[in-house]
């Protein structure tokens, strides 16, 4: 165990140029596969704030019965898909209207009698709100006969939806991309390393070192390159968090729990790129 | 300990190197293995170490056999063998002790026993002023020394020497083929491989096995009979 530590340890006093390039690989490697994630994981982010506010909003007929509408909310409030849904009286519409429109609130003064309706604003639960699902219900809800009218912003859950494969798509395809570049970079870094070594390895293989002496401290050495790798892309990526937030736009950073993930993913990359590349250099003895 | 039964080693490419070499080499012997380049030496010592396997016949080495040894045991038979080769093969950036403690350390060998067992070694070999030297410190006769001393460091049965005084000038050459025959006084057996028809005169009583196009064409067991 001393020997293996010392060995793996050793490598970066020994060739310190060769260990800082490919540190250098796998903390760009990395910085760009977490920006694409933040990046990422923002857009998504605000596609499912956005996602929140897909309901189903039913107006009423006119001097519809209470009777009436509390049997459509019992019918509907049972659909598996329903989140919560609230009734809206003609006069919650008003003050919501002039709450919200306050800087046209003349416009709702000295009214006569009141012309928005009374409406049932039904919430769907999250899987259930893509536009197939927000169709179907409102198709439902339209059945009853004192629905005049049924909305649910078709166009806009049509391109939500839309946006939503689009961000699912990028986020699997591009990021394997670059998850796949950086673990071929380490692999072509480790692969310069071993082949530095090269003498050394067939000097030990003569004096009858196993095949896991040789690994261990190359492997470790991967592992480690990966974490400091990792680290070094972390202090990019909040510099580069920190002037985005202040210059463009605001975003969500990284969970402490995503970092150490992140960090640890570093070091098994290092560490499985190690051993794929050890293979090639150990398949013969 | 080492026996060719009828041994053949094809390449795809090149075609035969050995074909059908038999010999058996026995506790304590000195044998001088020759023969012109391309003849098959080095492939005879590849395959002791198993490096490569024959594509006829069996090579068996101190109870394992070509056939039936697993990857994962020719570790342990190396262990078991001391081996020399013409360029060294030196670690450029250790000294000559770090050298032969590498061969211990990767075997894992008691670190305490590291040091003494060393410098012992160093000894056996001449070298004990010079054990603090870096190979690039130190001539071509001293550098093969440290090589023999790192051979000798795992108490292997037998020291294989591919060629050990090829890159030496005569003297010197000379010199080293003395420290092989003072191991092989202390019981331990030798298998040198040469070109070079002088050192054969210069240790009469060893066994020559020659070898020409793959086959062996003359076996003197005590520097006697043809075999």
């Amino acid at each position: 165990m001393a020997y293996t530590s010392r060995e793996a340890f050793f490598a970066f006093r020994r060739s310190p140029l060769l260990t800082a390039l490919s540190i250098a690989t796998i903390a760009f490697a990395l910085y760009t596969l977490s920006v694409f994630g933040l990046v990422w994981s923002n857009i998504d982010r605000v596609l499912e704030s956005v996602e929140e506010r897909v309901e189903v909003i039913a107006y009423l007929v006119d001097g519809t019965d209470p009777a009436e509408t509390s049997a459509l909310m019992r019918e509907v409030a049972a659909y598996p898909e329903v989140d919560s849904i609230a009734y809206i009286s003609k006069d919650d519409a008003l003050a919501r209207a002039r709450a919200e429109l306050s800087d046209y609130s003349a416009l709702y003064e000295d009214l006569e009698a009141n012309p928005l309706p009374a409406s049932v604003e039904v919430a769907l639960r999250p899987g259930y709100r893509d536009a197939e699902d927000v169709q179907d219900m409102a198709t439902r809800i339209a059945r009853f006969p004192f629905v005049e009218e049924i909305k649910y912003g078709e166009d806009w859950v049509q391109k939500l939806d839309f946006l939503q494969d689009l961000s699912l798509f990028l986020g699997v395809v591009v990021g394997g991309v670059f998850a796949a570049i950086a673990f071929v970079a380490i692999g072509a870094t480790i692969n310069i390393v071993l082949i530095s070594r090269e003498d050394e390895i067939a000097i030990m293989k003569m004096v009858g070192a196993t095949r896991s002496f040789i690994a261990r401290p190359l492997v470790i050495e991967g592992f480690a390159k990966g974490v400091v790798g990792a680290v070094l892309a972390l202090v990019l990526l909040t510099a580069t968090y920190s002037l985005l937030e202040q210059r463009v736009v605001s975003l969500e950073f990284y969970s402490p729990l995503q970092i150490v993930a992140g960090v640890l993913l570093g070091g098994l990359l290092g560490a499985v790129a190690s051993v794929v590349t050890l293979r090639r250099h150990l398949a013969a003895w | 300990m080492i026996l060719f039964q009828n041994v053949d080693k094809e390449y795809p490419r090149t075609g035969f190197a050995l074909q059908d070499v038999s010999f058996h080499l026995r506790k304590g012997e000195f044998t001088f293995v020759t023969g012109p380049s391309g003849a098959g030496k080095t492939t005879l010592v590849r395959l002791v170490t198993m490096e490569e396997r024959p594509s006829g016949g069996t090579v068996r080495v101190s109870g394992y056999a070509s056939d039936r040894i697993r990857t994962r045991e020719i570790p342990r038979l190396r262990r078991r063998l001391g081996i020399v080769f013409q360029d060294f093969r030196l670690l450029k950036n250790r000294t000559a002790r770090e050298n032969i403690a590498f061969a211990l350390e990767v075997t894992g060998a008691p670190p305490e026993q590291i040091t003494p067992k060393v410098l012992r070694t160093l000894a056996a070999v001449g070298l004990s002023d010079k054990a603090d030297h870096l190979p690039s410190e130190l001539s071509g006769g001293e550098q093969q020394r440290v090589a023999i001393a790192r051979a000798l460091v795992n108490d292997p049965f037998i020291l294989l020497a591919d060629e050990p005084t090829g890159n030496l000038d005569p003297k010197v050459a000379l010199d080293i083929l003395r420290v092989f025959k003072d191991i092989n006084l202390r019981g331990m057996a030798v298998l040198l491989v040469t070109h070079d028809r002088t050192l054969l005169g210069e240790h009469p009583r060893a066994r020559i096995v020659e070898l020409d196009q793959g086959r062996i064409v003359r076996d003197t067991v005590g520097g006697g009979a043809v075999g």
